[in-house]
């Protein structure tokens, strides 16, 4: 006898997803994650487009991610057309990604996860009973959106951001309150770190190969060369031609491997292979958190996102004060192309290494455009997860199993707007 | 011996106005010394802009600036004014606004001094507007001098300077500054927080600087009312509708426009909330809309005219000034090229002359006329071809007031022909200082022009008759244009005869044209020279000698007589015994005209004013004149 | 009982419902006077009948449609959440290519499952009663029109350009720079974000109800553009199709 069973509109989630699952005597017959997400064809919509519009088209893949898509935008089209950023810019851009980064895994945290730990449906339901907690989410995000806000001009969709650098600046006033708020969040992020410490996690193992970026002296974030804790180390280029994306006939979303299969990106990939680099804080965070960079449990993908929320504060902080150093008018360069060219860049996002490479002609108007973005890398791995689990949990209730692989699904914290327009234009 | 002067002198009287002077450094010490009892409000860079903003560090203070982008109405009329706050709980309770802090605008160029007057004639006036006479009353204005760009035209309206309305004054004076004051209370801020530049020398007071604007009107201030009054109807307007985008910018940033929205906004959690008002604008869409979706202002051209209105005709209807002061602010930031001076002057160039006439003086302003072309006719005249803006009607035998100016106005006839052109002729012999000047006048330049004046030869009267003219000298100059009046006509006149004199061959002027219509047979002319042995060896007579031969039907001739006075007295009787009536006789009677208005007298015989009433007269109406003819 | 209010979303890439989220002391404030009964993206709960229903995102397949249509059963309210959903946003960039081409040229395959159609904002499949224009959504402007919603009362969106915003604001005009601005045409209400941040405005709002096409062309030729031109300009957003 064949049961199906079927979660419709994964909630919880950035996009739209169902979970099937069909069983039969007893055993998994299959499992599969529908991506549903509508597909919108990203790639014509920039086709023909002037370079510097295409950044602020392409934000609009994601509303949560818009800045990681934005930078990876810039540089690759920087990278295509020859133009060096103003260098002061860099460190900008770096606190940017860091404030994204920093809403993006509060958000999922807080208003995701946590429920899911917590035994309800939703944070919603902490208005009454904790709105402590309701509130402390608030306020932690509300810092993380104003880095946001202060460097990128708007949360989301940033409006500063421009080719060669940044087209205003924040007022020294406003940074020194900025340092201010965020260090005044460090009580609020010790409650976070003493609630999730009290959470219980499945015990789950399924090695995986975690890839990500690798950039010199610092935790990743915009970088030129991809390392894997299985022994990877290309540059941005070769990686992204070694990744073969390919249609699932129940997915709007393509799957991504290498010759090797299936990986993984994202926090977990970082904190594993980046974990010298964290910050003193975040390592005693870890450390409270019992998480070490040999896990190979995809449910402590949550426990990374925590850690780097707490690197990340402490590392806005140290940028706060070298910008305030050296304070400057300007950081933006305004350099014109002096002809078309292909260029690849790959940046950090909050769910993991999000690629984007473009070809433009010699008028600077876009010819082809390709993007890879972590969800996609992520969904082979899920699947793979969601069936090495399912075996463990055939017992449990229906209402009950949907449960625990949904949880397993946050973990990842996937964003299916982002993974259902990636593709390469084969022009016929 | 004097009463004890240096009591005296010590003490300054209550109401005068001091100058002091104060270095750069010291105005820097003056406001750091304000910014610790008051909101410093002055001209701040962001952007790349001037705005004005509440001074966080003295030594942002700027002295010299272009005009900022939001004038003081910023902070006097702000938008977004709360106008009280109100709780919703059962009943509705109103909460009063507290006072208004007390401020310093420091940094008002006299444009914006002026808007402030202009604003507090509007809302000072039937029921006082509190909430603008509180912030008025709590704020210290402190002027500072300017240099106009090349969107001010305040020279045009006067307001480039200002003699009061502001607590204190800075002028640049060399490397430093004289400040003036303007008040009592200018006075005490300079004593608690400058003591030292008050306890200094008193200094003279500065004399007025001369500004100079790019954009300026082409005519006097005082006439834009009565320009506007009869321009509603002009199609500027409409080209205005279709250029302006509707983005309200002139509107919001003019120093003088109040107009304001009253709105609510609720708290979010519904309990309470504020009234406040908020700038509109006559250029917006919703600003003149009701309810049921009438519009009473819809179109844009409307709208521009209306504005246009309100800044130049309405309030001075009201307050005898313009709401506008020249800041050039509207036009500053337009981004459809909108400017005041070009619509205004666009309209004053387009506007029959005779309208603009109630300035003081106004008509004794010449037109300027472009000098087309001069040709030298005589050793001792030039003949003038002028283009003038519009052409007018006349009489052969007008004359205009030609202006050299320096040099005065002179009457000149006009030699050429009544048909309509915008290019008139006129003879000018050289004689005196303004004459000389006219002779070293180029083609291309442009000589002041007024009138016509008089009253000419009657061409109707004369169609059906034969005409015998009779030229004495430099007469002939008016007779050209009868003649080539009559000539435009040739077939409505009958015989034409010219019985021309002068006093030698080279004075006689036109002569080629002259012999041209003999030759062709359209007039028939005679001349007399007095010269000997002439050139053209015709017997030395003068112009009476022509009279012998002549045979003319009197009943259908009319006679014009054009020459030197004591022609007339040779020729009328010869004019009688041929038996022409008075009422048949013209004469052109030049006196020294002047005002050409019958005003100034000068032209006067006995009770007649030649320049009304001439200078061509039929003999019937100046026979009895005892001065006419008559020695 | 308090207002209960939904959050859904189709085609989109969910920013409007983050601005949302992230009005972080506001929403408090919000929560205390309405319910939020359902908000996939952050909640598992689901009910039958809603008060208003904030939707984002434009409809490309049959079964959107389907699903839209339940959405308008149940609710009283229904209000177009930002620009995808008002006008189809980003989302019709790709408009005048044939979908089924795209489709081939993109997943290089005649994928069914892939089937979309020419995007639609949500007024062309169900009738929507209000709308909150922009990409994303001003958060303020969001308040405003719930807080009137609230009232009983019609929530009225600014009916003058960006323009005003930037003058009131002081900000330098973008054409002084040399950049073209669709300010003079676009609907304000959003405090001239992107030129207070030194980019232009691309017209994510829409177009005022009574854009001023005739002189602002005009400007544009100016400047140095073309009627081709012009009309790109309105396409990112997908504003002036009608122009």
């Amino acid at each position: 006898m064949s049961r199906k069973i079927s979660l419709n509109h994964l909630t919880r989630i950035e996009g739209h997803a169902h979970l099937v699952i069909d069983k039969k005597a007893g055993k998994i017959e299959s499992c599969r994650l529908e991506v549903v997400e509508s597909p919108r064809f990203f790639e014509a919509l920039l086709k023909g487009r002037h370079f510097s519009d295409i950044a602020p088209i392409v934000a609009r893949v994601c509303g949560v991610c818009s800045i990681s898509h934005t930078m990876a935008s810039l540089m690759a089209t920087e990278n295509a057309l020859g133009i060096e950023p103003d260098p002061r810019a860099k460190a900008l851009r770096r606190l940017l990604s860091q404030g994204e980064i920093l809403q993006s895994h509060l958000l999922q945290l807080y208003f995701m996860a946590a429920p899911d730990y917590l035994g309800i449906p939703s944070i919603f339901q902490l208005l009454n009973q904790r709105s402590d907690l309701f509130s402390r989410a608030l306020r932690l995000k509300r810092t993380a959106n104003r880095i946001c806000e202060l460097i990128g001009g708007r949360a989301v969709h940033p409006v500063t951001t421009a080719i060669g650098g940044f087209t205003a600046l924040p007022e020294v006033s406003e940074l020194k309150q900025l340092r201010q708020d965020l260090v005044d969040a460090l009580p609020d992020l010790e409650a976070t770190v003493e609630l999730f410490a009290g959470f219980e996690f499945p015990e789950f193992l399924r090695p995986t190969e975690q890839v990500c970026l690798a950039q010199p002296g610092q935790y990743p974030l915009h970088a030129e060369r991809v390392i894997s804790s299985c022994g990877i180390d290309q540059t941005v280029a070769e990686f992204k031609t070694s990744i073969d994306e390919y249609i699932v006939p129940h997915s709007t979303a393509k799957m991504a491997r290498t010759e090797r299969g299936h990986y993984c990106v994202g926090p977990l990939a970082r904190v594993k292979n980046s974990f010298a680099r964290l910050s003193p804080m975040a390592l005693k965070v870890a450390a409270a958190l019992q998480l070490n960079a040999e896990t190979q449990n995809p449910f402590h993908g949550l426990k990374a996102r925590l850690v780097e929320v707490i690197h990340f504060v402490e590392e806005a902080i140290h940028a706060i004060d070298n910008l305030l150093l050296h304070s400057y008018v300007s950081a933006r360069t305004t350099a014109m192309p002096k002809g078309g060219g292909q260029g690849v860049a790959a940046v950090e996002a909050p769910r993991g290494l999000l690629f984007h490479a473009y070809s433009y002609d010699s008028k600077g108007l876009l010819e082809t455009a390709d993007c890879i973005i972590p969800t996609a890398q992520n969904l082979a791995s899920i699947e793979a997860d969601i069936e090495s689990l399912l075996p463990d949990l055939l017992d449990l209730p229906d209402e009950q199993l949907k449960q625990r692989v949904e949880t397993l699904i946050r973990s990842y914290d996937p964003c299916l707007s982002c993974s259902t327009h990636q593709l390469q234009v084969a022009i016929k | 011996m004097p009463a004890d002067l240096s009591l005296t002198i010590a003490q300054d009287s209550q109401d005068e106005t001091l100058w002091l002077a104060m270095s750069q450094a010291d105005i820097l010490r003056f406001a750091r010394a304000l910014m610790q009892a008051y909101d410093v409000v002055a001209p701040r860079r962001k952007k790349g802009r001037i705005t004005l903003g509440s001074l966080n560090d003295a030594a942002e203070l700027e002295l010299e600036f272009p005009p900022s982008v939001h004038s003081p109405k910023k902070f006097l009329f702000p938008h977004w004014d709360e106008l009280f706050r109100f709780k919703l709980d059962g009943n509705v309770l109103l909460e009063a606004e507290s006072a208004a802090p007390p401020r310093i605008i420091f940094g008002m160029h006299p444009c914006d001094l002026h808007a402030v007057t202009i604003l507090d004639d509007c809302l000072f006036e039937g029921e006082t507007d509190s909430a603008y006479r509180a912030k008025r009353e709590a704020t210290l204005l402190i002027g500072v001098d300017c240099v106009p760009d090349e969107h001010c035209f305040c020279t045009s309206l006067g307001t480039d300077r200002i003699a009061k309305g502001f607590d204190l004054f800075f002028h640049r004076r060399d490397d430093s500054y004289l400040v003036q004051t303007g008040s009592a209370q200018g006075r005490q801020l300079l004593t608690d927080h400058a003591p030292e530049t008050m306890a200094g020398p008193r200094e003279a007071p500065l004399a007025l600087q001369v500004k100079r604007c790019d954009s300026h009107l082409q005519f006097p201030t005082e006439s834009l009312p009565l320009l506007m009054k009869d321009a509603y109807k002009d199609p500027i307007w409409k080209k205005l509708g279709t250029d302006c985008l509707g983005c309200g910018g002139c509107t919001l940033l003019c120093p003088s426009c109040y107009c304001f929205n009253v709105q609510d906004k609720l708290e979010l959690n519904l309990k309470e909330g504020q009234r406040v008002r908020t700038w509109d604008s006559c250029q917006f869409d919703q600003f003149a809309k009701v309810n049921n979706g009438d519009d009473f202002r819809s179109s844009q051209s409307d709208r521009q005219r209306h504005r246009f209105y309100r800044k130049y005709k309405y309030l001075w209807d009201q307050h005898k000034r313009t709401a506008c002061v020249g800041c050039g602010r509207c036009s500053r930031e337009c981004l459809a090229k909108i400017k005041p001076t070009e619509v205004l002057n666009d309209l004053f160039t387009q506007a029959p002359s005779q309208q603009i006439a109630n300035s003081p003086g106004s008509e004794y302003q010449p037109q300027m006329a472009k000098v087309e072309r001069i040709e030298v006719i005589s050793t001792e005249d030039r003949l003038f071809r002028l283009k003038i803006a519009e052409s007018f009607n006349f009489q052969p035998g007008s004359f205009l007031q030609i202006s050299v100016f320096g040099l005065g106005e002179a009457p000149f006839s006009i030699a050429s022909p009544p048909d309509g052109s915008d290019e008139i002729e006129l003879v000018v012999r050289r004689a005196g200082a303004l004459t000389q000047a006219l002779h070293r006048v180029r083609a291309g330049d442009s000589i002041g022009i007024r009138g016509p004046f008089g009253n000419g030869y009657p061409l109707e009267k004369m169609a059906g008759h034969d005409l015998l003219l009779i030229a004495g000298g430099r007469g002939l100059i008016a007779l050209r244009s009868l003649m080539l009046a009559l000539l435009a006509q040739r077939e409505n006149y009958g015989r034409i005869t010219l019985l021309c004199g002068a006093r030698t061959i080279d004075s006689l002027l036109f002569q080629e044209d002259l012999l041209e219509w003999h030759r062709s047979g359209l007039i028939d002319c005679r001349f007399a020279v007095n010269e000997q042995h002439n050139s053209w060896g015709i017997p030395a007579v003068d112009v009476s000698y022509l009279f012998r031969d002549l045979e003319i039907n009197a009943g259908r001739t009319i006679a014009a007589v054009s020459g030197p006075a004591e022609m007339y007295r040779q020729i009328n009787p010869l004019l009688f015994r041929l038996g022409l009536s008075d009422e048949d006789i013209y004469l052109n009677l030049e006196r020294h005209m002047k005002c050409g208005l019958g005003k100034c007298g000068k032209c006067r015989i006995n009770n007649i004013c030649v320049c009304e009433c001439g200078p061509i007269f039929p003999y019937s109406s100046v026979k009895h004149l005892a001065e006419a003819i008559e020695k | 009982m308090k207002t209960r209010i939904g959050f859904f979303d189709f085609t989109g890439c969910e920013g409007c419902q983050l601005t949302v989220m992230n009005l972080e002391n506001d929403l408090l404030q919000v929560l205390q006077l309405v319910e939020v009964v359902e908000f996939r993206e952050l909640m598992s709960e689901e009910v039958s009948q809603i008060d208003i229903a904030f939707i984002e995102g434009s409809i490309t397949r049959q079964q959107d449609h389907a699903r839209l249509k339940t959405i308008r059963d149940r609710t009283k309210t229904l209000v177009a959440l930002g620009a995808c959903a008002d006008n189809g946003g980003v989302n019709l960039l790709a408009s005048h290519q044939d979908v089924a081409v795209l489709r081939q040229q993109v997943y290089a395959s005649d994928a069914v499952h892939l089937l979309t159609e020419k995007p639609l904002p949500l007024h062309e499949v169900v009738k929507v009663d209000y709308r909150i224009p922009g990409c994303p959504i001003d958060g303020r402007e969001f308040l405003a029109v719930l807080q009137a919603l609230l009232l009983d009362r019609e929530p009225d969106l600014p009916n003058f350009a960006v323009c005003v915003e930037c003058k009131l604001a002081e900000y330098p005009c973008s054409f002084d720079y040399g950049e073209i601005c669709l300010g003079p045409v676009t609907r304000a209400g959003c405090q001239a974000i992107c030129i207070a941040g030194g980019d232009r405005c691309r017209g994510c709002r829409g177009l005022v109800d009574n854009p001023r096409t005739s002189p602002y062309h005009r400007v544009l030729e100016e400047h140095g553009l073309s009627v081709q031109d012009i009309l790109e300009q309105y396409r990112t957003f997908n504003i002036g199709e009608e122009l």
